[in-house]
């Protein structure tokens, strides 16, 4: 009867229908279901947090740099050391949110993963507490407290890594603040308008004009291009295209080769130099070097800038000398570093070593990541004794260490207030050490503070030094 | 401890709801094939039982025709293959075998009897049906209906 | 051989499924509350005893009657656990579903031509609007409740029921219905007729629009869609009323400040999330954070969601029950339907099975927009979940239209006779 086979036909409608929402349920678990928990408006999520001691930070060597202590129902988030810590593991408060370390892997220490999840074991508001898992990053908080210290309350920052490995072992960035709940709240609205900018954090996001330590990658595009042996003329300034540039007190060296260049920084064989590398090897190199693209890591970062569409001879001139338009935030001038360190391969940056569960036991482990090579292990091998001479007999000698092979490089970057005279310049220094065998590389600036080779070489030094007396 | 626990009632308590699922279907699927048995389309090629009551008179359900593609069984437990739940009918009541193109009938120990042609059937008893015959178990009337060769 | 599963499996599924739920819920509790005990043993009870009967007797259809004696324990167990009054007074309008089941199943195999009766529904339809819109009471946007001594209920619900049976008597003696002696000629008779047709069709729907019953509009509309597509020789008709709803939707829109909201809080509820997005951001939630298997009975916070043990009632199972629970239900649903549908194809008897067809579509789509409406898959409207919302007259006039189908469905009472018009 044709009215039965209308009537099927209504049954095969309603039964689509009733499929999609089938269909539209199972997606919305699979696809959409993090993010609806992860939901500010959702309070489910205070629920499970309330429910949850959350796990507990620690240095790499086990020295506890945050934790959750009970007060009555609420539980609070103790920092030990306080603003050391303020921008690398950051705050978890109510009011204001999570940042860095505490954001990033606010799931993990919630114990919250995806398992869990599809079992709906997560938000059952009546479980007896929950317990988080706990971190141990790959900073070494003797490091962390001496770069702080070293900083004193001075705008810069103090990056150390492990060159082979990647591992962050010291990120120090001043200022910082108290992230304690209570006093970010007391503090939140002067913090947020201070021209200190206390929240950022320089080590990652800070973008400087790296000055004189660009020169490293600037001697890589010339070793590349076998320019190496090349002699060049040094009479402490030189014109190009109408723009003068001039060494450090417009000292003049003379006929100088390319490793003595690089040991006193002589802008003015540096700048004939960039113009003879010309733009597409510049380009070549920072593009290696990852320049313009994202650094993966575990906190936000900034990524460094070569932003040229064409360079005419006075960009050439002023990118030789890490000027211009050039911008390089701490970790990435520390991971270019490391990657000379390590034969020219960078690793990518990391800052949690491993995590462990409530009971101790280790979940997960880092395995070290390789980013990618920056140049060829030859070429790196000898901007290394390069890197080496700058110590031993140039502009780096403050960061000399007894009986230990230092390689490194100082920079003093002009910035805007330091062009106009109101201001000294960026100090800037980029090194590692021991130089046959890398263990460190760091890299430090201090804004304002004049030139590489005063502020800068003496903190990496002591960094270093502290790192390899153990 | 309570965790693990809680993960297993939440798995039973999902598996007993999907084996209701699961339990419904089957019956469904059960009562579409046991139409079958019933189906007015009949290609003429089967020997069939028609119902000979009216089905209004009866209290109980039961077909018009029923298809005798194979043997089955006649009687108001569940089991059979054909289900007629007259209270005068025996659990198993009788048995209609299909044969090589005979078919025979059987009455299985009925309490209140299986008549072919108004003749009751003994017990074990079996006796061939041919076209127009009249059956009758507990209170309902067949004619068996077999389309000649 | 039948196999060994016989109804039985099922039934003492049903069982289990209670025992279970509410021994969990109540052993979850501290302290122990024995109310929970006593209720889930009078819902387990009930509900399996009804069914028993139910399917022993032979009254109608016994899927139909196990599938929905599992969304009743759903519907129960849910909402006891969000509100133990509730849940008592849910279970006791159970208990009086069952009994109208069973009267409404006897009065509709007493009573024979329930085809002439056709302006006895169109009146009775009437006068309910006339009263509901008189003396309604607004509750939460919708003037559809009337209140007497304590008690609401919808009369709403039972216009449905009765425009069923409308559009079946009007099917039964298509063309004919209206004015069938008076006019002489034909295509004049035939026009009339159906222009009548839609006019009562129209009506209703119209009253519901004044009540700000958006929802039941919609699934009138529809079910009326439904049954003129299935039963009208040619499409004409059909194409003619769907092509209503364009304008339908548009004057909707502007005119009604509350379907612009539900609208747009189904296109983007994160835009406005605490104000018009609210309860489908809070729906959602519930959802997404039960998993597959659930939080547990009674460990989620199903409470977060607002209006949950009613238009959302089916996020709260998703959330405890998981999405395989509210996967369940779904199913549960389409079966329903199905084996509703297969008895509408059983029937002969032109009336019977246009009343069929009008409650299956109904219970089906009403299930369907109201899920769908909840997890976003189409705007939210304020109709309940068949047999698993708490509510007095949803959970009653579902009882009734469902006595009306096992009643229509049982072979024993093929009285009326007379061939389908072919």
């Amino acid at each position: 009867m044709d009215e039965n086979k209308k009537i099927i036909q209504v049954l095969v409608a309603i039964c689509f229908l009733f499929f999609i929402i089938v269909g539209y349920l199972t997606y919305i678990q699979l696809f959409r279901s993090r993010d609806l928990m992860a939901n500010v408006y959702n309070r489910r999520q205070y629920k499970i947090e309330e429910n949850t001691a959350r796990g507990n930070i620690y240095d790499r060597n086990g020295v506890l740099l945050a934790y959750s202590e009970a007060n009555g129902e609420v539980q609070e988030r103790i920092y030990p050391y306080g603003a050391l810590y303020s921008q690398v593991i950051g705050y978890s408060s109510k009011v204001y949110g999570k940042s860095q370390i505490e954001a990033a892997y606010n799931n993990v220490l919630l114990g919250i993963d995806d398992l869990s999840q599809v079992f709906g074991m997560v938000s059952g508001s009546n479980y007896p507490t929950r317990k988080g898992n706990n971190l141990y990053l790959t900073i070494d908080h003797k490091l962390q407290a001496l770069g702080g210290e070293l900083l004193n309350g001075r705008k810069g920052a103090v990056v150390a890594m492990d060159p082979k490995t990647g591992e962050v072992l010291a990120l120090a960035s001043s200022p910082n603040f108290d992230p304690h709940a209570k006093k970010l709240e007391e503090n939140w609205q002067s913090m947020i308008e201070s021209p200190d900018a206390p929240f950022l954090c320089r080590a990652t996001q800070g973008l400087y004009a790296p000055g004189s330590t660009f020169k490293i990658l600037v001697t890589a595009a010339a070793v590349e291009k076998g320019l190496e042996s090349k002699v060049f003329d040094d009479n402490g300034s030189v014109v190009i295209d109408g723009r003068e540039i001039r060494n450090s007190e417009s000292r003049a060296y003379g006929k100088i080769d390319l490793k003595r260049a690089l040991a006193v920084s002589s802008n003015v064989v540096y700048a004939q130099l960039g113009t003879e590398l010309g733009m597409e090897s510049f380009v070549d190199i920072t593009y290696r070097a990852g320049f313009e693209k994202e650094i993966p890591f575990d906190i936000p970062t900034s990524k460094s800038r070569f932003p040229y569409e064409n360079m005419n001879k006075i960009d050439l001139a002023e990118a030789a000398i890490g000027q211009g338009k050039v911008l390089v935030s701490p970790l990435h001038m520390a991971m270019i570093t490391s990657a000379i360190a390590n034969e020219g391969v960078m690793m990518e940056p990391v800052l949690v070593k491993s995590i462990t569960n409530s009971e101790g036991k280790t979940t997960k482990e880092l395995k070290p990541v390789k980013l990618g090579n920056v140049m060829e292990k030859s070429v790196a091998e000898k901007i290394k004794i390069m890197m080496q001479e700058v110590v031993t007999s140039g502009t780096g000698h403050n960061a000399a260490i007894k009986g230990i092979n230092v390689a490194g490089k100082t920079g003093t970057a002009e910035n805007e207030l330091s062009v106009k005279k109101k201001a000294k310049a960026h100090s800037w220094f980029v090194g590692f050490a021991p130089a046959e065998d890398p263990k460190i590389a760091v890299a430090v600036i201090v804004e304002y503070g004049g030139s590489g080779g005063d502020v800068a070489a003496s903190i990496a030094r002591r960094i270093m030094s502290e790192y390899l007396s153990n | 401890m309570f965790e693990i626990i809680l993960l297993l009632v939440k798995v039973v308590f999902t598996l007993v709801i999907y084996l209701f699922i699961l339990g419904v279907i089957r019956l469904i699927y059960l009562d579409i094939k046991s139409m079958s048995v019933s189906k007015v389309h009949n290609a003429g090629f089967y020997p069939y039982l028609k119902l000979i009551n009216r089905r209004e008179m009866l209290n109980f359900k039961v077909e018009e025709n029923y298809i005798l593609r194979k043997s089955v069984t006649v009687g108001r437990n569940d089991k059979n293959d054909i289900v007629i739940k007259d209270p005068f009918i025996s659990g198993i009541h009788a048995y209609i075998m299909t044969e090589n193109g005979t078919v025979r009938i059987k009455d299985m120990g009925s309490k209140n009897g299986t008549f072919v042609n108004g003749v009751r059937l003994n017990e074990g008893e079996e006796v061939p049906l041919k076209d127009g015959d009249n059956i009758k178990i507990g209170n309902v009337k067949f004619l068996f209906v077999s389309t000649g060769r | 051989m039948r196999g060994a599963i016989t109804y039985r499996w099922p039934l003492s599924l049903i069982a289990v499924f209670n025992i279970i739920g509410y021994l969990f819920l109540f052993f979850s509790d501290s302290p122990y509350n024995p109310m929970t005990l006593a209720v889930g043993a009078a819902a387990t009870l009930i509900i399996c005893i009804a069914c028993f009967v139910i399917i022993k007797k032979d009254y109608g259809d016994e899927y139909l009657i196990l599938i929905v004696s599992m969304l009743l324990s759903f519907g129960l167990m849910m909402i006891y656990r969000l509100d133990e009054n509730l849940g008592i007074k849910q279970l006791i309008w159970v208990a009086i579903g069952f009994v109208m089941f069973f009267v409404f199943y006897h009065v509709y195999i007493k009573v024979y031509k329930w085809d002439r009766f056709a302006y006895i529904y169109i009146s009775l339809s009437a006068v309910l609007y006339l009263v509901t819109l008189i003396l309604g009471k607004n509750i939460n946007g919708a003037v559809n409740w009337i209140v007497i001594g304590g008690f609401s209920f919808q009369p709403a619900e039972l216009c449905k029921i009765l425009f069923v049976f409308f559009l079946a008597s009007y099917f039964k003696n298509p063309d004919n219905l209206f004015l069938g002696e008076r006019i002489r000629d034909e295509r004049l008779r035939v026009l009339s007729n159906r222009a009548l047709l839609m006019l009562v069709a129209y009506c209703n729907i119209g009253f519901l629009v004044l009540q700000r019953e958006l929802g039941t509009a919609l699934l009138l509309y529809i079910t009326f869609l439904v049954v003129v597509y299935v039963f009208c020789k040619d499409l004409k008709m059909f194409l003619l009323n769907s092509a209503f709803i364009v304008p339908g939707a548009i004057l909707g829109y502007f005119k009604f400040y509350h379907l612009r909201v539900r609208i747009d809080a189904w296109i983007n509820p994160w835009a406005d999330i605490t104000d018009k997005g609210y309860q489908i951001a809070q729906s959602l939630f519930a959802i997404a954070s039960g998993g597959f298997f659930g939080t547990g009975i009674g460990m989620g916070r199903p409470d977060m969601v607002p209006a949950v043990s009613t238009d959302f009632i089916f996020s709260a199972i998703c959330e405890e029950m998981g999405i395989f629970g509210g996967v369940a239900v779904v199913l549960l649903c389409m079966l329903f339907t199905y084996r509703g549908i297969k008895i509408v194809l059983g029937l002969r008897d032109r009336f019977k099975k246009v009343l069929a067809l009008g409650i299956v579509t109904m219970i089906g789509l009403q299930t369907f927009i109201i899920i769908g409406g909840v997890i976003k898959l189409i705007p939210l409207t304020g109709i309940t979940l068949p047999f698993i919302s708490y509510g007095g007259s949803s959970l009653v006039a579902s009882f009734i239209a469902l006595g009306i189908l096992q009643a229509v469905s049982n072979p024993r009472f093929d009285r009326i006779g007379g061939e389908a018009d072919g």
